[in-house]
């Protein structure tokens, strides 16, 4: 009989180098009750994060985790999981991480749609380098490298995942754990590649985008939005005015692991030594 | 009359099929029991401009360009213009005159001309234009004594696949080829002839082929690349013969991608590998030193091509050795293997992906466009002694020589061993679970900086490239061990080199010649050894710094006699290239007239 898994089972012993308050705290915890909820075993999830404050998540989640360079999570991501489907594979990483650096990667992997979750934890700032603007920065946001505000606009990682032919998405808010829960765990249950941005603020660096200011801001869509309308969940991410949670969008596709690999057995349970009739007629070939 | 040894260049345009005529060819010369090397030098573009593919046959080994061209089949005027000089007194040229003709200026006298309205031939005889190059064939055949059976058998053999029809206009084109040189040249033989018609069983092999067979006989099942020249010929190969062998080939938005793709397959224990030339690799170095950190192994094959920037992307060059071994912020301990022939290509990759899992590093394949886009016969491979070696692995569903299980608590992946290597868990097994961060970490992978720690992390890692001295492949050495004057070399120019080696020798200087396979861990002891009692030493390398030279430079110290021998065009050597620098460096020395 398995026992009944809880939050703490994906607990490390190592402590938190996050700040008092960070919201990252809140997706960390929402992380560990859904893998708890979906019953899965911690030497079955494959962890894969960024760099930055974010980053540092891989090391505070009982699994096999890896933390690797700069933006780049979604690349070894996608390589874990092509070579073992066996393994629930999931990436997180920041706002810079996913949308700056990591940028080229993010469209591609949603294009591909390997059956990952990728959780973008979104403080609009530059933690960890002490308060720099990001992607998702607001225009006029006075930082050491925007000293005169910040003169970009903001990106809509959602949007632009949609547009790239993303199978899930979701936005959730770190000060809400019970829905973001729930938000994760249709994320990982999804077949496919699925993304939950995270509004997750910096307390330290980023006196816009506030706890009191997401309260303010967010809403959750309602029962009577469709989230298998594509073209509502455009208008949904695109609209101005206060930011959406919920899910905004979900459809079926076949994974990229499937179309890559017909054979069942995963890449790396596969026997090294191979057929040797089958290696014979290959150098038959240049004979 | 010169028999059985021949070099023949095909020129024309991009596209016009210089090269599908060449590799034809070089069949019918491996058919013949002839040693054959041919050598890509084509321009980075699809059709258009001048290009040109040379295939040689003779009866010794054979890895490497001539001094000249004795034959060139030049389809315009163009590919007469850019190759004259190159012409071996004696030698002679097949020139298409349907629409241009040789200016008097360019018609060396020391060479046979044989014009020949080839596209005209085509398309008034035999109604197909497509053919002009495949009657160059039965004229060349004609030209030089070959077999007739044997070339209409090639013929045949190669378009077998497109049907009867396509097989008979071909087979009628050679035919075409020969008669026009029976009715025309009958008084004007070439001065060749290739006569050998025993074929022993053998391959013939490009070398970029070979890396990709040997990777998947080595139990390799994961390739993530991106197009690249001179390398894509590796993720093609992968891509056609993974998935039918339970395998993936995926090509990434980009090199850091690829890289990073390898090494999360790599993670779940999976044999993997990415291929790339010169500026993929700049792209890839950051993730490179991430392997190195995370102890994750990893293959590596880095195609050389003339760089720096986009440089020459179809031309060959040895200008970033530096970067392989020196590439990257901050010490990781990897492997580069090089090797000189198609079979060797074969051998070191299988090599490779076992030093990558059992030192658990990144291990780079070293190879050059002179090698991995050449062809080569050489004898059968053996494929089925290949022994896989997976090192400290604790797998899963026995899928590795662990036993599948670890201690919670107790299991560090990062533990200090002697060797420095740590027992290696795969994702899915149980207890295993720990961090692998590309901060410092301790033995049980949690990030510190802790200043203890650090240091023996560092020292850990770094003593692996003690280790695993024993299992890196020792050079080839060649020619006279007596010898006073020593050359040292790697990669492609293993050919030239033997073969000015040989040549040196028969006009009375005696040589001797390593052949590098290992570069980096720096085989100090080797190269000390070799050079101990030389009184000359010769480094000959594609670049224009002399980075094997200084790396050999700073291991033995400084020698009165060392001489760098460097060619930095994007061609490869040809053993006179070798050979002059070697005599003038001993004309003007007491010991060459002594």
């Amino acid at each position: 009989m398995t026992a009944v898994l809880t939050p703490k089972d994906f607990a490390t012993a190592t402590p938190s180098w996050w700040c008092p308050g960070c919201g990252d705290y809140g997706v960390l915890s929402a992380l560990k009750s859904a893998l708890a909820d979906l019953g899965k075993n911690p030497k079955d999830v494959a962890f894969v994060s960024g760099i930055g404050c974010s980053g540092k998540i891989s090391g505070y989640l009982h699994s096999y985790a890896f933390h690797g360079v700069h933006g780049r999570a979604l690349p070894v991501a996608t390589g874990v999981k092509l070579a073992n489907t066996d393994l629930t594979v999931i990436a997180a990483g920041g706002d810079g991480d996913g949308y700056a650096i990591g940028a080229g990667h993010f469209v591609h992997a949603v294009r591909r749609n390997p059956d990952i979750t990728y959780i973008v934890m979104d403080n609009q700032t530059y933690g960890l380098t002490k308060g720099q603007s990001s992607p998702t920065s607001q225009t006029g946001y006075v930082t050491g490298t925007s000293p005169n505000g910040h003169p970009e606009a903001p990106m809509n990682g959602l949007a632009v995942a949609l547009a790239a032919g993303a199978t899930f998405l979701a936005r959730g808010f770190s000060a809400h754990p019970k829905l973001l829960v729930d938000l994760l765990k249709q994320a990982i249950s999804h077949k496919g590649f699925s993304i939950v941005e995270v509004e997750s603020p910096c307390v330290t660096y980023n006196k816009i985008n506030t706890y009191a200011w997401f309260k303010e801001n967010v809403f959750y869509v309602d029962e009577t939005y469709d989230p298998t309308d594509k073209v509502s969940a455009f208008k949904m991410l695109v609209n101005e005015g206060k930011m959406p949670l919920g899910v905004f969008y979900r459809e079926d596709r076949a994974t990229l692991e499937e179309l890559a690999n017909k054979d069942a057995t995963p890449v790396v349970k596969q026997s090294l030594n191979g057929d040797l009739n089958r290696f014979a007629s290959i150098q038959d070939q240049y004979r | 009359m010169i028999v059985n040894s021949i070099e023949i260049m095909f020129g024309g345009q991009a596209g016009d099929g210089s090269l599908t005529t060449g590799d034809l060819i070089a069949g019918v010369f491996k058919r013949m029991g002839l040693e054959v090397y041919t050598y890509k030098d084509f321009p980075s573009r699809i059709r258009g401009g001048h290009t040109n593919y040379v295939i040689r046959a003779q009866e010794r080994e054979n890895y490497g360009m001539a001094d000249m061209v004795d034959c060139l089949v030049a389809f315009d005027l163009e590919a007469v213009e850019a190759h004259i000089e190159e012409m071996r007194p004696g030698g002679f040229v097949i020139f298409d005159n349907t629409s241009e003709q040789i200016p008097d200026d360019m018609r060396r006298s020391d060479i046979n001309w044989y014009e020949v309205p080839l596209a005209k031939i085509a398309k008034e005889e035999l109604k197909a234009e497509i053919v002009r190059n495949t009657i160059s064939l039965g004229v060349l055949g004609a030209l030089i004594g070959m077999d007739p059976e044997v070339m209409h058998g090639e013929v045949a053999a190669l378009w077998k696949r497109k049907g009867d029809k396509v097989v008979e206009m071909n087979v009628g084109a050679v035919k075409a080829g020969e008669s026009y040189v029976k009715e025309n040249f009958a008084s004007r033989p070439s001065g060749y002839v290739l006569t050998k018609s025993v074929d022993g069983d053998r391959l013939l092999m490009m070398g970029n082929d070979a890396i990709a067979y040997g990777a998947l006989v080595a139990g390799c099942r994961f390739m993530a690349g991106y197009p690249i020249t001179p390398a894509t010929d590796i993720l093609e190969w992968m891509a056609k013969y993974l998935p039918r062998n339970g395998g993936v080939a995926i090509q990434a938005e980009d090199e850091l991608s690829a890289i990073n793709m390898t090494l999360g397959a790599a993670f779940t224990g999976a044999r993997a590998m990415t291929a790339t030339s010169g500026p993929g690799l700049s792209l890839m170095t950051e993730a490179i030193g991430l392997a190195g950190v995370l102890e994750i192994p990893v293959v590596i094959v880095e195609c050389a091509r003339a760089g720096p920037s986009t440089g020459m992307p179809t031309k060959t060059e040895q200008s970033n050795l530096n970067h392989i071994i020196f590439g990257g912020h901050g010490e990781i301990p990897k492997a580069v293997i090089s090797p000189g022939t198609v079979e060797e290509s074969f051998y070191f990759a299988t090599l490779a992906f076992n030093l990558a899992e059992k030192y658990q590093m990144p291990v780079f394949l070293l190879t050059e466009q002179a090698l991995c886009q050449s062809k080569a016969t050489l004898p059968l491979l053996e494929f089925g002694a290949i022994e896989i070696d997976r090192g400290k692995m604790i797998g899963h569903n026995g899928n590795g020589n662990g036993h599948g299980k670890v201690v919670f608590g107790e299991y560090k992946r990062f533990a200090h061993t002697d060797d420095g290597v740590s027992p290696r868990v795969l994702p899915g097994v149980e207890g295993g679970m720990h961090l692998a961060a590309g901060s410092e970490h301790n033995e049980s992978g949690v990030i510190t900086e802790n200043v203890k720690n650090r240091a023996k992390m560092m020292e850990k890692r770094m003593r692996k490239l003690e280790s695993m001295r024993e299992d890196l492949p020792k050079g080839n050495v060649f020619g006279d061990p007596s010898a006073e004057i020593a050359i040292i070399g790697f990669g492609a120019n293993r050919g030239p080199i033997v073969e000015a080696l040989d040549r040196l020798a028969a006009a009375g200087t005696k040589t001797r010649f390593l052949q590098m396979r290992t570069l980096w861990p720096f085989p100090d002891d080797e190269v000390r050894d070799f050079i101990k009692n030389a009184k000359h030493v010769f480094v000959v390398e594609n670049n224009f710094t002399g980075q094997l030279d200084r790396l050999i430079r700073a291991v033995v110290g400084p020698l009165e006699h060392m001489h760098s021998v460097r060619k930095y065009n994007g061609r490869a050597f040809r053993p006179i290239e070798i050979i002059e620098p070697i005599e003038r460096a001993l004309s003007s020395t007491v010991l060459a007239r002594t």
